[in-house]
C-alpha cells in the first residue's frame, strides 16, 4: 500500500494535568475525504492544531508526506492547505491581496493561478472588495482559496460548513470531493455536525474526550431488493402486529407508536397485508437506517460533555 | 532559501495598506507646519534660523515618531494574535524566526521612512519660509559643540534613530510575550515618556546601580551637546548598556514566538 499522507502515531497532548489528547494513533490516505467527528471539546481543533504545528505534542510524532512536523516543519507543511477555527483574513486588506498576501509566501503560486482560485471559490465579483465587507460564507470561501493556493496533497478544514448557506454547503461538498476523487488529495474535515459528514466523506473517525473511539466507512451504496433492511410500521397496536410477525417467524420490537423488524421487500408486502387482514391499522411503512447520528450517539453513549 | 524579502514585503503591505499610516505621517507633517508657520508670523522680522527651527521640530518628532512606531511594532504582532490570522501566517513552509524577523525588518524600516520623510519635510518646509543660512553648530545648538550644522543635524538623527530602535524592541518584546496591542503600547509609553520624565531626578541620586538603567541612556544625544546625564558617562558605555537590554528585548521575543502553543 501506499504511503499514507499523514501518519499520527500515538500522539499525546497534556496542558498542565489534563490530558487533552491521549495516545492518537490514525493514517490518512490520499484521495479520500476522511471526517474527523467529535463532541465540542473532544479534542478536534487541538489535534489540527497539532497537525500544522501551531502547538507542540507532549509525545508521539505526526508525519506528513514522510516529514515529521517537528524536525521537518518546513517540508512537512509545505504540503498542506489549511483553515484552522475560522477563516480569519487581514479584514483591511481586499481579498485579492490577502490572496496574494499568501501566495508570496509559497514558491510558484502564480498571478494565474491565484485567478483560477478565485473562479473556483466564486468569488470572482467580489475580489477586489475588502475583506471587512465579506459576509461569512464568502470569508469561508476565501478561507478555502487561501489554503488551495499551492495545491496542498493535504487538505485540512476545520468546521467548513460553519456559516455557509444550504447552496454553499453542496458546493463545497461537491467541490470536495472533486478535490480528492480527481486531484487525488487528502482531505481532512472536522464537523460536529453528523449529518454533514455522512454526505461529504469516505471514512469518519469518531474522537471523545481526546481518545479514538471509533473509525468507520460511510456506506454510500443503496439497498437491494433482497437484501434485509430495518423496517418500522406505524401501527395503532404494536403488541398485535408483533404477535402477527411472530406467526410469520419473525422477531420484532415495539419502537414508539410503532414495530421495527428485519424484512425484504417480498416480506414487507406480504406482511402488510397480514396486519391489514387481522385488523391492525398500519399508518406508514419506511426504513429505518441508522444515521451517523444513531451510531455516534451509539458510540459515544449520548455521554454530556459540558 | 526562496526570498526572504518577499515576507517582509508582506509585512510593508499590512502597514502601509491602513489608513492609519497616513493619518499618523499626516499628524506630524501638520505638526510641523503649524509650528513653522505660527513661528513665521509670530516673528515680524521673520528672521528666525531655518536650522534652529528644524532641530526644534526634529526634537519634538523623534517623540512623536517613537510613539507611532511602538503602535506600528505593537501591532504588527499583537494583531495577528487578536485577529487570529496568526495561525495562516505560521502554516507556511518558513520558521517562526523568520517571520519574526520579517516583521521586525518591516517595523525599523517604517521608522527609518518616517525619520527620512520628516527631516526632508522639516528641511523643505523650513528653508522654503525661513531661506537657507550657512550655520555652524556652534551657532544653531549650543557653544559646546562644534562642525557644520548638517553634520550634526546627521548625528543627532543617527543617535536617535539609535534610541528609537531600543525602544521600538521592547514594545515588539512586549507585544510577542502578551499578544495584547494595548498592554504593549501602554507598558511602552509608561517606560518611554513616563519614566523620562522624572529620569532627570534619577539621575542626579548617587547610586552606582542607576547607571545600568535603560532610562539613563535611551537619549544618546547628551553625549553629542557633551552633556551627559550622569558624571563619567561615555559614549561608549551607553551603547554598551543599550546592547545587552537589546540582546535581552530581542533574545524574549524570539524565545517566546518560537516556542508559544498557538491557540489564538
Amino acid at each position: 500500500m501506499e504511503q499514507p499522507i499523514v501518519q499520527l502515531q500515538q500522539v499525546t497532548k497534556r496542558i498542565g494535568k489534563k490530558t487533552i489528547i491521549n495516545n492518537l494513533t490514525l493514517d490518512l490516505p490520499l484521495g479520500e475525504v476522511f471526517g474527523f467527528l467529535g463532541p465540542n471539546g473532544s479534542g478536534k481543533t487541538t489535534t489540527i492544531r497539532m497537525m500544522v504545528g501551531l502547538m507542540a505534542m507532549t509525545s508521539g510524532e505526526i508525519k506528513i508526506d514522510g516529514h515529521s512536523i517537528r524536525t521537518e516543519y518546513q517540508q512537512a507543511i509545505r504540503n498542506v492547505g489549511a483553515i484552522v477555527e475560522n477563516p480569519e483574513m487581514y479584514k483591511y486588506l481586499t481579498g485579492y491581496q490577502n490572496l496574494v498576501h499568501f501566495a508570496r509566501m509559497i514558491e510558484g503560486v502564480t498571478a494565474e493561478r491565484i485567478q483560477e482560485v478565485i473562479a473556483l471559490v466564486g468569488l470572482e465579483a467580489r475580489i477586489h472588495d475588502k475583506v471587512r465587507t465579506y459576509s461569512l460564507g464568502m470569508r469561508q470561501r476565501l478561507g478555502v482559496a487561501q489554503a488551495i493556493l499551492h495545491r496542498p496533497k493535504l487538505l485540512i478544514l476545520d468546521e467548513p460548513t460553519n456559516g455557509l448557506d444550504p447552496a454553499g454547503i453542496r458546493e463545497l461538498r461537491d467541490y470536495l470531493r472533486q478535490l480528492s476523487k480527481e486531484e487525488g488529495i487528502a482531505v481532512f474535515v472536522s464537523s460536529h455536525l453528523l449529518s454533514e459528514m455522512e454526505l461529504m466523506c469516505d471514512r469518519v473517525a469518531i474522537i471523545q474526550n481526546g481518545k479514538l473511539i471509533d473509525v468507520r466507512t460511510i456506506k454510500q451504496e443503496g439497498h437491494d431488493a433482497l437484501s434485509n433492511v430495518n423496517m418500522l410500521f406505524e401501527v395503532d397496536k404494536p403488541a398485535e402486529a408483533i404477535a402477527v410477525a411472530a406467526e410469520l417467524g419473525k422477531d420484532a420490537f415495539k419502537e414508539g407508536d410503532g414495530i421495527v423488524l428485519e424484512a425484504n421487500r417480498d416480506f414487507v408486502a406480504a406482511f402488510n397485508a397480514k396486519l391489514v387482514a387481522e385488523g391492525v391499522l398500519v399508518y406508514g411503512i419506511r426504513v429505518q437506517i441508522k444515521s451517523l447520528e444513531d451510531q455516534f450517539l451509539e458510540v459515544t453513549g449520548g455521554e454530556r460533555i459540558v | 532559501m526562496f526570498n526572504f524579502w518577499k515576507l517582509v514585503q508582506n509585512e510593508n503591505m499590512k502597514i502601509y495598506r491602513r489608513p492609519r499610516t497616513y493619518v499618523m505621517l499626516g499628524i506630524m507633517f501638520a505638526l510641523m507646519a503649524a509650528i513653522s508657520i505660527i513661528t513665521y508670523f509670530v516673528n515680524d522680522a521673520h528672521d528666525a534660523s531655518s536650522w534652529n527651527m528644524l532641530y526644534n521640530e526634529a526634537s519634538i518628532m523623534f517623540m512623536l515618531i517613537t510613539v507611532f512606531t511602538i503602535v506600528i511594532a505593537s501591532g504588527s504582532v499583537a494583531d495577528e494574535f487578536t485577529s487570529g490570522t496568526i495561525k495562516l501566517l505560521l502554516i507556511r513552509p518558513w520558521t517562526r524566526s523568520k517571520i519574526l524577523l520579517s516583521k521586525y525588518v518591516a517595523v525599523l524600516l517604517y521608522a527609518l521612512g518616517m525619520v527620512i520623510a520628516m527631516l526632508l519635510f522639516g528641511f523643505i518646509l523650513n528653508m522654503v519660509l525661513f531661506g537657507y543660512q550657512d550655520a555652524t553648530a556652534s551657532e544653531v545648538i549650543s557653544p559646546l559643540v562644534t562642525g557644520s550644522i548638517i553634520a550634526y543635524m546627521f548625528q543627532f538623527s543617527v543617535l536617535k534613530y539609535i534610541s528609537l530602535v531600543v525602544t521600538t524592541t521592547l514594545a515588539f518584546m512586549l507585544a510577542t510575550v502578551f499578544r495584547s496591542g494595548a498592554l504593549a503600547i501602554g507598558l511602552s509609553l509608561f517606560l518611554i515618556l513616563g519614566v523620562n520624565t522624572f529620569v532627570m531626578l534619577l539621575a542626579t541620586l548617587d547610586y552606582k546601580w542607576i547607571d545600568y538603567l535603560l532610562f539613563i541612556h535611551l537619549d544618546l544625544t547628551q553625549y553629542l551637546d557633551h552633556n551627559p546625564m550622569r558624571e563619567g558617562m561615555t559614549l561608549g558605555f551607553s551603547f554598551l548598556v543599550l546592547a545587552v537590554y537589546y540582546a535581552i528585548f530581542v533574545g524574549l521575543a524570539w524565545y517566546v514566538f518560537k516556542k508559544r502553543d498557538v491557540a489564538a
